[in-house]
This record gives structure tokens, sequence and C-alpha cells, in this order.
């Protein structure tokens, strides 16, 4: 396996797992993001 | 038009009514002016590395990454798109902790801070200028003639209506909302792809194989001049008005910079992704496997099609465009808060209340919507329409800016007013000039003025005039020296 293979391996788990566990850090937010939104 | 099964238009169809569904569960939601601008300033980390992400990065990214890399390799990541990072590190341990040092609202609340009224005008027409939609709008076009085999217009209004629909109706929570759940469909497909591509083409080793050896060199066969100028469009990064947005939008400076760094990887990770697929579109075209006339800025957008199955493709489709949607939306709402709280509120109603701030922001982003509509249609070469943008928002702006951030002792009134409008008129007559005088270079993709031996491209404009902002700056403070 090349030194770009690895690279690229590398890269596709950072931006697959790694959007992922930001998304999910963001959806724990979430509930306190809307619940300190005042109502009109 | 591209072969989609109809599981791949559910999902389309579902992804953009989900968007619009957002923007109406919020449309009710917001408070004051701020509430509605910035969301209160509540970004948490994670909620600023997707906004962050989702917006900075549109088609013009996914395609010209995508377009170079097919035709001249690992370059697009090495000579294109890693000189942007090292403009990210510099946001985030230099400009944002000034930019969170003082309570600004937006870009040219920070002109008027330092240099008074006049500058503020000018920098929120800048800014107006260069945040419509007109690309966006017609990536939408384009988009919708290569999914739906829709007329361009009909795809502008279809597709850029839902963007606009959901901004107008919930603002900044609609749009840092909508653009989390954007971020994660462009980065998770993109990344999804890989496998799928590889095998489509045989393999990594394959790539290696067939493709020439330029191909695997870091700088390629570019000049160092045009390197460059790749490396200096990260310089917008420093006075882009959607990202000033996020930062204020912040809860703090520690979010900001943690999310700017976590976001680099992000950044990183995806243009390689997107160099390496247009790459194996290239191995595709030479095998054989896939159409061999195919046009380099939509290799990316064939190889897609030809590697994914149902389903996958349909995700990928709306990853496309959720991640233009995610840079109209952001730049809409940006224009619409130049006209109402930058232009309107300043200079017309002082003591405009939030109910009246955050109507006149919706007309704001009607206009800015409409206006980007019809330069979308008028104009024919995009690329030219982004260079002008960006070149009169850097030259306006820039100067003032940076040496007001950093050097209070030059906070002069007419240093700013001098700088700004010298640096947007000379980027408006020489790029008219240019585009009047010169001729269009199908192969760069760009106008060129003759002169004698000289060739001058458009994308040089910002080189005369950023000087030029620097020169009546420094008169500004002369000036106003001998004046005392």
């Amino acid at each position: 396996m090349s030194g770009w293979e690895i690279f690229t391996w590398i890269s596709t788990v950072i931006l697959g797992v790694g959007s992922v566990i930001v998304f999910v850090l963001f959806l724990f937010d979430l509930p306190s993001l809307l619940n300190n939104k005042p109502k009109k | 038009m591209a072969s989609i099964s109809n599981l791949d238009y559910f999902i389309i169809i579902f992804y953009m009514m989900g968007m619009v569904a957002i923007g109406f569960w919020f449309s009710k939601r917001h408070g004051d002016f701020e509430d509605f601008f910035l969301a209160g300033r509540s970004l948490t980390t994670p909620l600023l590395i997707t906004t962050l992400i989702s917006t900075y990065y549109g088609l013009d990214v996914l395609f010209g990454d995508s377009q170079l890399a097919f035709t001249d390799g690992v370059v697009a990541w090495f000579g294109y798109a890693r000189p942007t990072y090292a403009f990210f590190l510099i946001a985030a341990f230099l400009l944002a902790h000034r930019l969170r040092k003082e309570n600004f609202l937006s870009l040219p609340d920070i002109l008027d801070r330092y240099y008074g009224k006049e500058t503020r005008y000018i920098g929120a027409t800048a800014s107006f200028i260069y945040s419509l939609p007109s690309l966006s709008l017609y990536a939408f076009g384009m988009l919708g003639e290569v999914i739906m085999g829709w007329p361009p217009i009909i795809g502008m209004a279809v597709i850029g209506g839902v963007g606009l629909i959901y901004t107008l109706t919930g603002g900044f929570w609609a749009v840092a909302l909508t653009d989390s759940v954007q971020f994660l469909v462009m980065c998770l497909i993109i990344a999804l792809a890989v496998p799928f591509a590889l095998n489509l083409v045989g393999g990594f080793d394959q790539m290696i194989e067939i493709l020439p050896e330029y191909y695997f060199e870091t700088m390629g066969d570019l000049s160092i001049w045009l390197i460059i100028i790749y490396a200096s469009t990260g310089l917008t990064i420093l006075v882009e008005p959607t990202f000033y947005q996020r930062i204020f939008a912040a809860k703090s400076y520690k979010n900001v910079r943690n999310a700017l760094i976590a976001g680099i990887f992000i950044w990183g990770s995806y243009d390689w992704i997107v160099t390496i697929l247009a790459m194996a579109a290239k191995v595709g075209v030479l095998q054989g496997t896939i159409t061999v006339d195919v046009d380099s800025n939509a290799a990316l957008l064939t190889i897609m099609v030809a590697a994914l199955p149902a389903g996958a493709l349909g995700l990928f489709l709306a990853g496309v465009i959720a991640t233009e949607m995610s840079t109209l939306d952001s730049y809409c709402l940006v224009a619409g808060g130049n006209i109402s709280y930058d232009i309107y509120k300043p200079a017309f109603k002082p003591n405009a209340s939030d109910i009246e701030l955050i109507k006149t922001t919706r007309i704001g982003i009607g206009i800015s919507w409409i206006l980007g509509f019809l330069m979308a249609i008028a104009f024919e070469q995009m690329l030219g329409l982004w260079v002008l943008l960006a070149s009169i928002l850097i030259s306006s702006v820039l100067v003032p800016i940076l040496l007001g951030l950093y050097y209070p002792s030059l906070r002069k009134k007419l240093a700013g007013i001098l700088s700004s409008s010298f640096g947007l008129l000379s980027t408006l007559i020489l790029n008219i000039y240019i585009m009047v005088q010169g001729t269009f270079d199908p192969v760069e993709e760009t106008y060129i003025l003759h002169f004698g031996n000289w060739e001058i491209l458009q994308e040089y404009v910002m080189y005369f005039t950023v000087p030029f902002s620097f020169f009546g700056f420094l008169l500004g403070i002369l000036i106003e020296k001998d004046n005392r």
C-alpha cells in the first residue's frame, strides 16, 4: 500500500467518522440551545 | 441528464422539504434582532464547526478542486487547497481573538467604530455586492439541468427558492441548524464514495499505474506565480462577512478557536478526497469505464453517477445541493443584514425596533436573492463574476479592517474613507476595463488584457487595487496630520 493510499484512507476516516462525531456532539448541544431561546 | 432512480429523487425531495420545515419551525421562535441575525450569540464548538465548514465550502470548491485534480493531479490539494489552511490558522489565533474583544454585530460595524459612518456605508455596499448569491443560483441552474433535465432558470428558481424560504422564515437559527444537517450529508457521502470510486477503477494501484507521473508531483507543473495567486485567494477569509458573522455568533473566543482547529482537519480531508475522486474519474476516462469526453468540471459528478448505487446516488446529489444551499442561505442573510442593520438603521431610522429590523432584513434577503438571480442569468462567465465580487470586498475593506484592528492609533476617519473608496472604485474601474477591453481566454477561463508584451489577467486586479487602498489609507493619515 503506497503512502498516497494510506493518506487517502486516513482522510476518509477523519472525514467520515469526524463528521459523525461532530454531528452527534451538536445533537447533544441542541436541547440546551433550543431551551435557551426566547419564544416570541 | 444523469440516470437517476425514483429512490434517488425521493431522497432529494425529502431533503429539500426537510430544510423548508426547519425554516418554518424557527419562524416564530426568534426574539430580538440579535437572536435573528446572530442566534443570540450562543453557538457552541460543534455547531460552529458544522456551519463554518458547510458555509465556506460551496460548489466552487467541490468542482474547482476536482477540476484541477482531474487535469493536474495532487497539486489541487498541495498548491490550491493547502495554503488556505494557513489563513484559517491565522484567523484562529490572531483575528478571532481581536474580533471577539469588542461587541461587533457585523463587518461594517467595525468600520463604523474605527472610522465613522461613511466608511461603514462603503463597507456595507462592498459586503452586500460580494454576498449576492449569483454563483450559488447559477450552480443550482446547472444542477437542475443535470439531475432533473430542467432548463437552468427553473433549477435556479426551485432549488434556490427552497434556500430563500427557510432563510427568510428562520433567520440565522435556521441557517445554522440546516448547515449542520448539510454538513453531515456533504461530508459523509464524500467519504462513503471513496471505496465505490476506487472499486470502479480497480483500486488505488491502478491509479498510480495509469495516471502520468506528474499527477503525483506535489506542485505539478504550475508556475510559482499561479501558486501565489491561488494562495492569495485565501485572503478572503480575513474579511469574509459570513466568517465574521460566525465569530460574532459564537459563545466565546475559545469556541471559535477550537472549531477552526478541528475544522482544518475536516477541510483538509474533504479537499483530499475530492482530489482523489477526480483523479479516479480521470483513470475511469483513460480506462474507458466512464464517458471519454467528460468535461473536467463535471468529472466528480460523472464518476459518482457511474460508481454509486441507487439511494447512495440520491444522497450524494442531496449532498451536492446541500453544499451550495448552505452557502446561499448564509450570504443572503448577510446581504439582508447589510441593508437593514448596516445601512437602513444608521442612515434612515436610528431608533428602529427589533421587529422593524427583522422585517427590513427579510426584505434585504429577498432583494439580494432577486439581484443574484438576475446576475446569474445575465453573466455568462461565472468565474469572471466571482473574481469581480471577491476583489470588490478585499480591495475595499481588507486594509482598513486589519490596520484598524491591530493599530488603534491609525483609526483616523479620513484614512478609512479614502482607503475603502479608493479600493472600491479602482476595483470596479479596472475589472470593467479588463472585461470590456480584454479578451476572454477559454483555456485560462479568464479575461486577459494585452499590454505590449505583458498580459494582465483579471485575477491580477487585486495586486493593483489593494496597494491603492493602502495608499488611500496613508494619504488620509497624512492629510489629517497636516490639518492638525
